[in-house]
């Protein structure tokens, strides 16, 4: 049996505003009035509220609710409860500024807690309650409320992150109570009809920084089902639950920094939850459920723009038990440190010590033991109505994960403030995802080739890993808002598809160990999109096998080494592509680019435009002391170990040693211009031109030349045309158009240098120097049937 | 079944040892189980207005680029040094002009039968480029030349041009690149 517990460790102190009787002539002046009114002046201690289930109990700890000037003092509630001539009844609120404080969240009195919370607000509601219209339901009403300014903190270990002037409004017009039956068990039905909910912040802080500020407007409708029983032992609680995100133009959430905006608006959608379960287990709370889908669709989407919107994003997702995984939580109170025997490399072991020390059993935070089952995912992107699908996209895996607030001591230097970090560890986490491949059109559109086309993204079409990252989050970008990542990420005997098909045959890389480490990673939003600044990064991908076909016995092209060392790199993505576009020719109108032998297309206002700069460096110590470089390695004709593995070190290396970019004048001179490359990307009908005469390989017969033209807007079924006309040009194959620049002043490779273990070394290059690049392309690329 | 007429078949293949594959029959090509891949097509273009050092560098490289422009500050430069000492560079100067091309594909397929028998004892997959039938070339043109240090901002610099080369036309490209591993990882 479930029991709620309230141990009281201060009385209430509670008092009633004084009444003072009224005389006759006062009494003369009062109309009647119904209801009556109830004002409360409260300070409430309460040492401990449990929740206990098969004998596991989660105590909520050191609560205490008071004056928001002073906690220790009384607030003030004011409640006028009223009877209508219809029977129902109505209950207004108001609540003077008042905060609410919990100091601790345990499982089991366990040593370490979830951390402390306080909730600062002031608030209003209304709750009206009357008979049911419903026979399912027990009682039907209504429900407004209305907090503002308030504050929700959430600290550990003395640092904390806040939500800071947070306002709030939720209203709902129908709410009804009533029976649940599936069949099986007997419930609670709850059901939500017409909430619309809005929500603003003033800004979310970290250590009174602000990231930025939150904002945003739903309208739903929704019902729930609460069972009794868990998915361990005999008691917990079980719930489905089926919301619509109603299709109302006036739904948003926005993201402000610095008065620039991430905005997302004009969405809906569904979303269905089967058989979430709570459950409380001997030292954590366990989380789970059987099937979380929805469909998400969101059609206008601003980054720092707002006159030039990114296009539509449309997601269909099911996360359920395939590939013999599920979706479990569980969540433990605390900072559970993994133990060092537990890490690949002693590399990773060492920088999880330092990740945590300072930490132990008793300090708080929050821990997950995590695994997660996406079974299957579509995700559609609709620039100027053209639509491509990425299709049939799954992961799974398991991992621990760590949550705390802590200092920072950001610039290694103990005379300086440390900054308040949001710290993220993820230890051991081995996954999985696929990428089927692209749907072009339509949603229903064959399934084809092409997911190499998100390689140019730096997204993989299948990944095999095993992952220790750790990550500190400060607020702060280049300027005003924003956050900062630093962080060091381990990928160990991990599998990259780089161009798989849905056998899992094609390209991989195998055995990869890749150690990625960033300094200063400013994220900020710009008036004209966003912007992501890295003052340093370092990383090694060390790529045991390159292997064609089966990623396990595949032929290898044998190993390959890349070593990057980045100093001032950016990336910014800006909404819109490339507009209107003479390929073939130089031109600045239709009709001049069609005489001087080019093509005109005209690819609409939106689409995305990314421009990355990459400042590689000179080789040099890294602000950790390590000493890094750019180099690529290849090597091959490797000896092998008993178990017939290829021994890293043991063959032939060809070795590009030590480029870097530079503003003209050598190495030594500056590196603010650096590589820079500039991709305006659009999706577009594209020309797909017959390589030969004859039968294609789905028997389609056509002459070398011919386009290939899709009978009608469902692009399924397709002839080969010599000269289609403007109708059919609008069916011609969808793909990805990319209107590219590269350039750089002066890219540098120190030497090219043969190196054997028992051979020695030679140098077949001692330099290449490049200089005053600027290539620029415009190119087509569409997926093959 | 996968017809893919082919007049060239070029092979790039590393190292050295390995099978050699022939010219595969449209029957043979029936028992070639395929993979997507991506259709590319478009231009590329090299310093049409110059490059960054022209508008944004050293003096020695300042100069008003257009595409009009004969200046041979406004093109790329690749220097190369094949010794062992930092005198004496190979080097591609002033490199303008631009490429189109129409159907470059590029996907990955299995190759387990024909060519002449091999493609069954092969019996694995290839990263195929497929040429397109047609590069065009507009105004390429570079100068092949050597200098005496990398940079023409660098103390004491000297260089001889050999002779420039100017590509107007267009050129047929048939068949496919098979590119495989082989030999010992």
């Amino acid at each position: 049996m479930k029991k709620l517990i309230f141990t009281v460790a201060g009385m209430p102190t509670m008092a009633f505003a004084g009444l003072v009787s009224m005389d006759d002539s006062q009494l003369q002046n009062i109309n009647a009035q119904a209801g009556v009114t109830l004002e409360t002046a409260a300070h409430i201690l309460i040492g401990d509220v449990s929740y206990t289930e098969d004998g596991n109990a989660l105590q909520f700890q050191n609560i205490e609710r008071g004056s928001q000037a002073d906690i220790t003092q009384n607030t003030l509630l004011k409640q006028v409860i009223d009877v209508s001539a219809d029977g129902s009844m109505t209950i207004v609120s108001t609540q003077e500024p008042a905060s609410l404080s919990i100091g601790a969240i345990r499982v089991n009195d366990s040593a370490a807690s979830f951390g402390q919370f306080r909730l600062n607000y002031t608030a209003d509601s209304t709750i009206t309650v009357g008979a049911a219209s419903d026979i399912n339901n027990y009682v039907e009403g209504s429900f407004q409320t209305s907090i503002s300014d308030a504050e929700l903190i959430w600290t550990t270990n003395g640092y904390s992150v806040s939500f800071d002037d947070i306002g709030y409004d939720a209203n709902i017009a129908m709410l009804g109570i009533g029976l649940a039956n599936d069949g099986v068990r007997e419930g609670l039905n709850i059901t939500m009809d017409q909430l619309s909910y809005s929500f603003s912040t003033g800004g979310v802080k970290l250590g009174g920084v602000s990231l930025g500020t939150l904002a945003g407007s739903l309208a739903l409708s929704g019902d729930a089902q609460i069972y009794a029983g868990g998915r361990s032992g005999s008691e917990g609680v079980s719930l489905d639950a089926h919301i619509s995100i109603l299709n109302d133009p006036a739904n948003y959430v926005r993201f402000t920094d610095d008065g620039n905006s991430l905005y997302m608006g004009d969405f809906n959608g569904e979303l269905t939850l089967d058989n979430f379960t709570f459950d409380v287990m001997p030292d954590h709370l366990l989380l789970g459920f059987d099937e979380f889908s929805g469909s998400f669709n969101a059609n206008n989407i601003l980054i720092g723009d707002s006159t030039r919107p990114l296009g539509a994003v449309q997601l269909d997702f099911l996360f359920a038990d395939a590939n013999g995984h599920s979706n479990r939580f569980a969540l433990y109170p605390g900072i559970r440190q993994p133990l060092p025997a537990s890490f690949a490399t002693p590399v990773i072991a060492s920088r999880a010590a330092d990740f945590y020390s300072g930490l132990n059993s008793t300090s708080d935070g929050l821990s997950a033991a995590v695994e997660w089952s996406l079974a299957n995912a579509e995700a559609a992107y609709i620039d100027d109505s053209r639509m491509v699908v990425v299709s049939g996209i799954e992961s799974y895996g398991t991992g621990d994960l760590t949550l705390d607030i802590r200092g920072f001591d950001h610039d290694a230097n103990a005379a300086t403030a440390d900054k308040t970090a949001i710290a993220v560890g993820m230890n051991g986490f081995a996954g999985s995802y696929s990428i089927d491949g692209l749907r072009v059109g339509n949603k229903n559109a064959p399934l084809q080739g092409g997911a190499e086309l998100l390689l140019s993204m730096e997204v993989f079409q299948a990944m095999d890993f095993n992952l220790d990252g750790y990550t500190l989050i400060t607020a702060g970008g280049t300027s005003g808002g924003g956050i900062q990542i630093d962080g060091d990420y381990y990928f160990t005997d991990t599998n990259i598809g780089l161009s798989v098909d849905e056998n899992g045959r094609g390209v991989w890389a195998t055995g990869v160990d890749y150690d990625i480490h960033l300094r200063g990673i400013q994220v900020d939003v710009s008036n004209s999109g966003i912007s992501i600044n890295r003052s340093e990064k370092w990383s090694t991908m060390d790529v045991d096998n390159m292997r064609w076909g089966d990623r396990e016995s595949g032929r290898s092209l044998g190993r390959i080494v890349l070593e990057r060392f980045e100093k001032g790199s950016s990336l910014t993505i800006n909404p819109g592509g490339a507009g209107e576009v003479c390929v073939g020719a130089s031109a600045s109108d239709a009709a001049a680019c069609s005489s001087a032998g080019g093509r005109w297309e005209d690819r609409g206002n939106e689409g995305i435009t990314v421009a990355l700069k990459a400042a590689f460096e000179p080789e040099g110590p890294t602000s950790d002391g390590t000493i890094a470089a750019n180099r690529l390695t290849w090597e091959n004709n490797r000896d092998v170990d008993v178990n017939g593995n290829p021994i890293s070190g043991s063959g032939t290396q060809i070795i590009f040693d030590g480029f870097s970019t530079n503003d003209g004048l050598g190495p030594t001179d500056t590196n603010d211009y650096g590589f820079r490359a500039n991709l305006k990307i659009d999706v577009y009908e594209t020309k797909v031109a017959k390589k030969f005469s004859g039968a294609d390989d789905n028997g389609i017969v056509g002459n070398q030349g011919d386009e290939l033209i899709y009978d009608d807007d469902t692009r399924t079924t397709y002839t080969y045309v010599a000269s289609p006309t403007a109708a059919q040009e609008l069916l011609r194959p969808l793909g990805f158009a990319v209107q590219g620049n590269v350039s750089f002043k002066d890219f540098q490779i120190n030497e090219v240098q043969l190196n054997h273990p028992t051979g020695g070394s030679q140098t077949v290059f001692s330099g290449i120097v490049m200089q005053n690049m600027d290539i620029t392309t415009n190119l087509t690329a569409t997926p093959i049937r | 079944m996968k017809a893919i007429n082919r007049s060239l078949l070029l092979l790039l293949a590393s190292p050295v040892t390995g099978f050699a594959l022939e010219p595969m029959s449209n029957d043979d090509l029936d028992t070639v189980t395929g993979q997507g891949g991506v259709y590319l097509s478009g231009d590329l273009t090299i310093n049409e207005n110059g490059g960054p050092l022209n508008s944004d560098g050293p003096a020695a490289w300042q100069s008003n680029c257009t595409a009009a422009s004969t200046d041979s500050k406004c093109g790329a430069r690749i220097a190369v040094n094949t010794g062992s000492s930092s005198t004496g560079w190979f080097v591609l100067d002033n490199i303008r002009g631009r490429f189109s091309f129409e159907g470059l594909t590029l996907k990955t397929r299995t190759i387990n039968s024909g060519f002449v028998g091999d493609g069954a004892q092969f019996n694995s997959e290839v990263l195929e480029v497929g040429l397109p039938n047609t590069l065009d070339y507009e105004n390429v043109s570079l100068t092949v030349a050597n200098s005496n240090s990398p940079r023409p901002t660098d103390v004491g610099f000297q260089q001889t041009d050999i002779f420039t080369l100017n590509i107007n036309g267009q050129a047929n490209l048939q068949g496919n690149l098979l590119v495989y591993p082989t030999g010992t990882p």
